[in-house]
C-alpha cells in the first residue's frame, strides 16, 4: 500500500494502515480541529452581516439592562455587572447554538453520518466548532466589555489578575465541556433540540444571575453555582473584577468557585466523552441517529 | 370531460386521476390568498406545536417570557427593595417584558419561516414556484409563532397580576383602546417580521439569531422596561418613530392606567416638545397608526426588492452551513 498522507509511512495492508500510533492520532485530531474551524472562520469573512447582527445589536440589548439600572438609580457596580454578564452571554450563545445544537443541524443536513464514517474523534470536531465560533464570540464579548465600559463609565477594581484570567479560562473550558455533553444529547432528539436551545437562554440567564449577583436568588442561586458554569464563573469574575465593592455577593469566595469550575471541567469533559462514544456506538450499530426529519 | 379522457384532453392512463377543475384556476386572488394564508398558518401551528405533548409545549412556550420578566423583577427588587416604588417598577417591567414576547415571536416567526424552509426542510423553492403569493405564505407561517408568543405574554401578565402586584382592574380597563392598539401593534410586528424575512432571504444559515438581535436592539428604544426619559434625546427621537413604542404605551394606557408612562414624564422628549406629562389615548392611537403605516410600507417595499434580488442571484434554494 502507498504511504499514508498522514504519517508518510508505508503499510503492508489495510489493517496495518489502520493501526495508527499516538502521534498519527494526535495529528489527525489536530487536522480535524482545524478543518472544522476553517468554514466558520471563512464564513465570517464571506458574509460580514454578522458584525451588525451578532456584535453591534446584542450590545444594544445589554445597554437596555444598563438603562434599567440607571432608571432605578442603582449603584455603579450594577452597571458593571450587566456589562460583564453581557460579555459572557457571547460564549454561552456560542456553546448552545454553535456547539450543543450543531450535531442536530448536521444530522438535519445529512452530514452526521460523514462525521461518524470519517476516521477522527468526534470531540475534535466539536472542539473545532468551538474554536471556529470563538472568533465571533470573542469579538462580541470584547465590544460589549470595552464599549460598555467606556460608554457607561464602568470602573473595574481588580486585585488578582491571575486568578481572574484563570477563572475566565476555566469558565470557558467548563462551558465548552457542557456544550460537548449537550451536543451528544441534542443529536438523540428531534425537534425538541431546537426548542431546548430556546429554553437554555432566558431561563438560564435568570438562574445564572446574568444581570444581578446570583447569590440574591437564595437556594436557586446556590444550586446554579453548583451546576451551571455560567453562574459560578460569572459570580467569581464579578467578585474579582469589583473587589472592594460594598455589594454583598452572598456566595463562596472566588478561590472556592475556581475549584468548583475545575470540578465542572473534569466532569463535563468526561461525561461528554462517554456520551459521545455511546452515541457513536448507537450510530454504527443501529443507524438511527442519521435519520432525518422527525 | 368523460371518464376516458385525461384532464388535458388525451386518452386516460391505466389509473384514474382526478379530473381537472377549471374553477380552481379562476378563483379570485383574494380567496386564493386567504386559503394560502390559512393553510400556511395551520401548517405553522402544527410545526410549532406537534413536536411534543401539550403540557411540555406549554411549559416551553411560557418559560422564556416568564424568565425574562423574572430577571427584571429581581433587578428591581434588589435595587428598590419592597416599597411602593418597587411595586410600581415591578409592574412596569412585567408589562413591558410580557408584551415583548409578542415582538420576539412575531419578528422571529416570519423570518424563521424563510430559514426553516430554505435550510432545514428545503421546501422554499417549491413554495416559491407554487401559485400563491410568497409573502402571504410567509406571513401565514409566522402567525403561528405570534400565537405562541401571545400565549407567553398572557401567562406572564396573568402571573404578574396574580403574584407580582401588577395593578389590573377589568372594570377600569379601556377595552376599545386595547383592541385598536393590539391590531395596530400586531400589524407593526408582522411588518418588522417581513423586514427580517427580507434580510434572511439574503443571508446565510446562521441568521437564526438575527431576528432576536433586532428585537433586542428595539428593546432599548421603545420604553418596554424603562421610561424613554432615561435615554438621551436623540435616541428618544428614534424611539418615538418606532410603532412598538406607541403600542406598548397604548396597552399600558388601556389595561394598566395606574402605571407610569413609558413615553412622557420629567426629562422626556415628548413632554419637552408637547408640554404634556404623558400622551393620551388619541395621541397614542394616531402615532401608532402613522408609524405602523410607515413601517409596513417600508417592509413591503424592502421585501419585494429582496425577493427580486434573491430570485436573480439564485438564493431561494441556497443552503449554507458552517
Amino acid at each position: 500500500m502507498a504511504g499514508s498522507i498522514l504519517t508518510g509511512r508505508t503499510a503492508s495492508g489495510p489493517l496495518a494502515a489502520a493501526a495508527w500510533d499516538r502521534r498519527a492520532i494526535l495529528l489527525n485530531d489536530l487536522r480535524s480541529v482545524l478543518g472544522r474551524a476553517y468554514p466558520r472562520v471563512i464564513g465570517l469573512r464571506r458574509e460580514p452581516s454578522w458584525l451588525l447582527f451578532e456584535v453591534l445589536l446584542p450590545f444594544l440589548t445589554t445597554s437596555a439592562f444598563v438603562f434599567v439600572y440607571r432608571a432605578l438609580q442603582a449603584p455603579p457596580e450594577y452597571l458593571g455587572f450587566v456589562v460583564l454578564g453581557g460579555a459572557m452571554t457571547a460564549f454561552w450563545l456560542n456553546v448552545i447554538w454553535m456547539m450543543a445544537a450543531q450535531l442536530y443541524w448536521e444530522k438535519d443536513q445529512g452530514n452526521l453520518e460523514l462525521y461518524f464514517a470519517a476516521p477522527m474523534d468526534l470531540m475534535a470536531v466539536l472542539f473545532g466548532m468551538a474554536l471556529g465560533g470563538m472568533l465571533s464570540s470573542c469579538l462580541r464579548a470584547f465590544v460589549v466589555l470595552v464599549v460598555g465600559t467606556a460608554l457607561f463609565g464602568v470602573t473595574f477594581s481588580v486585585e488578582q489578575w491571575g486568578l481572574l484570567l484563570l477563572v475566565f479560562f476555566l469558565t470557558l473550558a467548563a462551558l465548552y465541556g457542557l456544550g460537548m455533553m449537550l451536543s451528544s444529547l441534542f443529536v438523540l432528539w428531534g425537534r425538541e433540540a431546537w426548542h431546548m436551545t430556546q429554553l437554555l437562554q432566558e431561563p438560564m440567564y435568570f438562574v445564572s444571575g446574568l444581570n444581578f449577583p446570583v447569590g440574591r436568588l437564595g437556594f436557586l442561586g446556590a444550586l446554579a453555582i453548583a451546576l451551571i458554569p455560567l453562574a459560578v464563573g460569572l459570580d467569581a469574575m464579578r467578585q474579582l473584577a469589583f473587589s472592594g465593592t460594598a455589594v454583598d455577593f452572598g456566595t463562596p469566595s472566588p478561590e472556592v468557585e475556581a475549584l468548583i469550575l475545575v470540578g465542572m471541567v473534569v466532569v463535563f469533559l468526561a461525561l461528554a466523552r462517554v456520551l459521545l462514544r455511546t452515541m457513536e456506538r448507537l450510530a454504527r450499530h443501529e443507524g438511527r441517529l442519521t435519520v432525518r426529519g422527525r | 370531460m368523460d371518464a376516458t379522457t385525461s384532464s388535458l384532453g388525451g386518452p386516460a392512463g391505466p389509473t384514474t386521476r382526478p379530473a381537472f377543475d377549471p374553477r380552481r384556476a379562476e378563483r379570485g386572488p383574494k380567496r386564493a390568498n386567504w386559503r394560502a394564508f390559512a393553510t400556511a398558518a395551520r401548517l405553522g401551528w402544527q410545526m410549532e406545536a406537534n413536536w411534543t405533548d401539550p403540557l411540555l409545549f406549554f411549559i416551553y412556550s411560557v418559560a422564556k417570557p416568564i424568565a425574562s420578566a423574572l430577571i427584571l423583577v429581581v433587578m428591581v427588587q434588589i435595587i428598590s427593595g419592597g416599597g411602593p416604588a418597587a411595586a410600581q417598577g415591578r409592574a412596569f417591567v412585567v408589562i413591558g417584558s410580557a408584551l415583548w414576547a409578542f415582538v420576539i415571536s412575531g419578528v422571529q416567526g416570519v423570518a424563521w419561516s424563510v430559514l426553516d424552509d430554505r435550510e432545514r426542510y428545503r421546501m422554499l423553492k417549491y413554495l416559491y414556484v407554487s401559485p400563491t403569493d410568497f409573502l402571504v405564505v410567509l406571513v401565514g407561517r409566522g402567525v403561528a409563532r405570534i400565537a405562541v408568543g401571545g400565549m407567553g405574554a398572557a401567562i406572564t401578565l396573568a402571573a404578574g397580576v396574580l403574584f407580582l402586584g401588577v395593578p389590573f382592574d377589568a372594570a377600569q380597563a379601556d377595552w376599545p383602546l386595547f383592541a385598536v392598539v393590539m391590531v395596530g401593534g400586531l400589524v407593526a410586528i408582522v411588518a418588522l417580521g417581513v423586514l427580517m424575512a427580507a434580510i434572511c432571504l439574503q443571508t446565510r444559515q446562521e441568521s437564526w439569531s438575527y431576528p432576536e438581535a433586532v428585537a433586542g436592539a428595539l428593546f432599548l428604544l421603545v420604553g418596554a422596561v424603562f421610561p424613554l426619559a432615561v435615554l438621551p434625546p436623540a435616541i428618544q427621537t428614534v424611539g418615538l418613530l418606532v410603532p412598538l413604542t406607541w403600542w406598548i404605551a397604548g396597552v399600558r394606557e388601556a389595561l394598566f392606567p395606574a402605571t407610569i408612562s413609558s413615553v412622557g414624564g420629567n426629562g422626556s422628549l415628548y413632554t419637552d416638545v408637547t408640554g404634556q406629562a404623558a400622551p393620551g389615548a388619541p395621541a397614542i392611537v394616531l402615532a401608532l397608526l402613522a408609524t405602523t403605516v410607515l413601517v409596513t410600507l417600508t417592509a413591503a417595499l424592502i421585501f419585494r426588492i429582496s425577493e427580486a434580488r434573491a430570485k436573480d442571484r439564485g438564493l431561494i434554494d441556497r443552503t449554507t452551513g458552517s
